[in-house]
């Protein structure tokens, strides 16, 4: 298969030109309360870890995962699990899954295109499905999650191909993957008076691509315990 | 801000520019040759119709709308009545025999999503409109009002991507009824008229555009022909607007914008600010950074009043965007702002912002109750406003000063409204200064009150108010515009409010500025209120109760467990059985009640905008839903026989 199916230079202009601008607007992000390596925040804890933020990265609108990453490349990508005649087809694999900043740098991304005004902070979903669990109706592969994101879906999620390079739409799947991983101590869902027992502690104490590390006792709609002996 | 400003506009290029519409750019929509050939078939058709119709009934003008609003078989607007009041004086169904109340007959409308709309009853046939979701959103439902009988449906060519633009729910609060017609409009921004008799589409109108973030969430208006419907999306940076359309062809009569330029906001020479800070030119561009009323909110997504006498029709905005206050320094005219207009023209009269440099996503686009009150030994034409800021306004109805504002909950981000200037005083150790994290905001964003409209009672002279009781946490962050995508610039989680309990119904005495009863409730509150000359006043809780109580009292007299939880708007009217009826949707959502309606998890606390934090247990206690539910007496409770409605008169309360 060839590489690059696209023919249309207007659109090739058009993504370069929103690569540079990618560029630009990441370099532009300003560099706040830097930390160490994105190191998630310790365990359950009613105390919430100070802050995380992601460290400046120079070089994030110019990382390229170019010919392994492709929208073209994921033709093959099943939305599907029957396949008829039990004949599958391949998911592609993640360019980035063996890049331990992919995550951090999704986390920006996922601020700066406005993804947090629908999905939410740490994916809790509002205008737009929750990310902060394994229910993803187009499939949760990182191949599957990259479509989404490139196409858009049906019911609403904008088709962001024409915006933003491929290396920005496979950091947002990295981090998408990250907040994802929820405790899943069964393999269905519960709801009663006790059920969830725990909730996250919220996005505006604690900022890390693995919001799942610090929990706390669910609330029940009362404020969160989170910033208790933290007050001004 | 520098940063802010650059960002804004690389993204703007990227995303094919913000070009924000100066003038009227939108169209009916063309339907190639056969819809002029329809049209002229249309024509004839009315042509010879309206002669035999003409013999059975008086010909038929706009001003009917009025005076089938006065006859109690009917619910004809969601709000009952120009007036806004959603009083009935209909008394078959009262204190003595409410507790007998049963269920009559059900209705399923289809998509499990947040059920606001009122239903309308026009001459024995019940409208009611769905949300917009599934592959028929937005249906229209025409059910024989006594039976429950089905008549026709119809619905929209479904656009479904409007979902992703529809802030909170993919609600409709309702349709609207003039002249033998049915309008509908739709969550991807078309206005729509039907035959009432036969479900048959008269004209559609596109107003807008989902790709800029737009939708209509509101119950249209007809007024004096004209069919008045405003767009939402304050959370997304669009420009605001309400639209007058010809309610005969669907053509644009009038847009009036939210901000900008005087020429675009419609305020000319024989506009009168009450207060000096709202006196200059173009106040709409100049108390805005350079350019950003283009994507500054400003929408008029909640209800609309009338009052014939003074020939002016009554609104509010809603919030400016983004929520980050930082990014729109200046008091951000006319977001959050009270307007009077002649429904004409759409000229201003005049024009009231309750809060200048909104901090806190505190729309004012709540109800507008218009009432005569003894107020100080003086009739005086008034607004009775309950602020989404927390405070309930009574505005002098001809000039938009403000006689009283009074708070009605918990309030620690105000320290009242200034009646010599008509300024609210923000509290400015709460100030929501960029990245830092300020707690216990009361009332949290969605406000003291949301959208759910109040009733009034001119019987006890008393205002019924549905309300959250809830605070925030909040914290600002930059955030860049990309039409078509949020565009708000803070992390909220919300959660109840001092005493625990999140939601309140009460009676409140505008003339003694006080509340009279009040039933505090564990989930928000967010169905309309209704109350009749039985004295009785109807509301549901989003725990699936919904309840009658006496409005003298307060105390419940009555209570259904229904399938979902309630956030719809309560009606009444006299079935052709000469039954008085009760109707309301079950089926809960809207803003607070994703959480329990779609795929929103609710141990991630800045869910849907900050409510998931507040409403996180809601889906232990009810899930989506979308039942209509008819209630009445069974035959023997019934005390007196039914008012016939010309014997009704007219209520001597509320005002015009």
């Amino acid at each position: 298969m060839a590489k690059n199916l696209r023919t249309d230079k207007s659109k090739d202009r058009r993504r370069a030109i929103g690569l540079a601008l990618l560029a630009l607007v990441l370099l532009l992000i300003p560099t706040r309360g830097a930390s160490a390596q994105g190191t998630p925040p310790p365990g359950v804890q009613p105390a919430a870890p100070p802050p995380i933020l992601p460290p400046p990265n120079a070089n994030i609108g110019a990382q390229s995962y170019s010919g392994s990453g492709g929208a073209a490349a994921l033709l093959g990508t099943p939305v599907s699990p029957l396949f008829p005649g039990g004949v599958g087809l391949a998911k592609a694999p993640a360019p980035n899954m063996n890049d331990k900043q992919a995550a951090l740098r999704g986390m920006q991304n996922f601020t700066s295109f406005n993804c947090v005004g629908c999905h939410a902070p740490n994916g809790g979903g509002g205008m737009g499905p929750s990310l902060s669990n394994r229910t993803f109706l187009y499939g949760h592969d990182p191949a599957n999650i990259y479509l989404s994101i490139y196409q858009g879906r049906p019911n609403g999620m904008p088709a962001w191909g024409g915006v933003l390079p491929d290396s920005a739409i496979w950091d947002l799947v990295a981090y998408i993957t990250s907040i994802s991983k929820a405790p899943s101590p069964q393999w269905g869902t519960t709801v009663s008076a006790t059920k969830p027992e725990i909730e996250q502690v919220p996005a505006q104490y604690v900022v890390t691509p693995r919001p799942w590390d610090a929990t706390e006792a669910f609330s029940n709609g009362r404020k969160s315990n989170a910033n208790f002996g933290r007050q001004p | 801000m520098k940063l802010g400003r650059r960002k804004f506009a690389c993204l703007a290029i990227l995303s094919g520019g913000y070009d924000v519409p100066n003038r009227l750019r939108f169209r009916p929509l063309e339907h190639g040759t056969w819809r002029i050939l329809r049209g002229l078939l249309l024509a004839t058709a009315a042509a010879i119709a309206v002669p035999a119709l003409a013999q059975d009934q008086p010909p038929q003008s706009s001003s009917d709308l009025q005076a089938l609003s006065q006859d109690d078989h009917n619910w004809v607007m969601a709000a009952k009545n120009y007036a806004s009041t959603r009083y009935s004086p209909l008394e078959q169904i009262n204190t003595g025999n409410v507790g007998q109340l049963k269920l009559a007959w059900t209705f399923s409308v289809g998509p499990a999503r947040g059920q606001e709309a009122a239903p309308l009853v026009v001459d024995g046939t019940m409208y009611v409109v769905a949300p917009y979701a599934g592959v028929y959103p937005n249906r229209v439902f025409a059910l024989d009002a006594t039976t429950g009988e089905l008549k026709w449906w119809y619905s929209p060519k479904p656009n479904l991507a409007a979902q992703g633009v529809a802030c909170c729910d993919v609600v409709s609060r309702g349709l609207a009824y003039d002249n033998g017609k049915v309008f509908l409009a739709t969550l991807d921004m078309h206005a729509v008229a039907l035959d009432a008799a036969t479900g048959k589409e008269l004209w559609v109108s596109k107003i807008g555009d989902i790709g800029t973030g737009e939708t209509v969430t509101m119950a249209p208006l007809v007024v004096k022909g004209k069919v008045l419907i405003g767009n939402s999306g304050g959370e997304l940076g669009v420009r605001g607007w309400l639209t007058a359309l010809d309610e005969e062809t669907g053509k644009i009569a009038w847009r009036a914008y939210g901000a900008g330029p005087d020429s675009e906001v419609l305020i000319g020479d024989d506009f009168k600010a009450p207060y000096d800070w709202m006196k200059g030119k173009d106040l709409g561009v100049k108390s805005w950074p350079p350019g950003a009323w283009k994507t500054g909110g400003a929408t008029a997504w909640g209800w609309i009043s009338y009052d014939p006498e003074l020939d002016l029709i009554f609104y509010g905005t809603s919030n400016p965007g983004p929520w980050n206050p930082n990014q729109r320094p200046g008091d951000n005219l006319w977001s959050s702002t009270l307007f009077a207009r002649d429904p004409d023209t759409g000229a201003a009269k005049w024009a009231y912002q309750l809060s200048p440099h909104d901090l806190w996503d505190h729309d004012e686009v709540n109800e507008n109750i218009l009432l005569d009150l003894d107020i100080d030994g003086q009739t005086r034409k008034v607004v009775v406003h309950p602020g989404r800021n927390g405070y309930m306004y009574v505005i002098d109805r001809a000039s938009g000063r403000v006689l009283s504002a009074d708070a009605y909950d918990a309030v620690t981000v105000y320290d009242g409204v200034d009646l010599k200037t008509g300024r609210i005083r923000p509290v400015h150790d709460k100030d929501p200064l960029m990245g830092k994290v300020v707690e216990d905001i009361c009332p949290a964003p969605p406000g003291a009150k949301d959208w759910q409209p109040s009733a009034w009672s001119p019987k006890t002279r008393l205002l019924y108010v549905p309300h959250q009781h809830l605070c925030a946490t909040f914290k600002a962050a930059e955030v860049g515009y990309i039409a078509g995508t949020p565009y708000v610039g803070a992390t909220v989680d919300m959660y109840a409010g001092p005493g625990g309990y999140r939601g309140e119904f009460m009676a409140w005495d505008p003339v003694k500025r006080k509340k009279i009863w009040s039933i505090k409730e564990d989930f928000p509150v967010w169905s309309g209120a209704l109350v009749t000359g039985g004295n009785v006043a109807f509301y549901g809780t989003m725990d699936r109760w919904f309840k009658a109580v006496d409005a003298r009292s307060g105390q419940v007299l009555w209570q259904f467990r229904g399938g979902s939880g309630f956030i719809g708007q309560p009606i009444t009217y006299l079935g052709n059985d000469g039954v008085q009826y009760v109707a309301i949707l079950s089926g809960v959502g809207g803003w607070p009640g994703v959480v329990a309606n779609a795929e929103v998890d609710p141990r991630v606390r800045n869910g849907a905008l900050g409510f998931t934090g507040a409403t996180q247990d809601l889906s232990a206690h009810t899930v989506g839903g979308s039942s209509l539910l008819v209630f009445a007496l069974a035959k023997e409770n019934v005390e007196k026989p039914a008012v016939a409605p010309s014997a009704a008169p007219p209520p001597a309360q509320p005002g015009p």
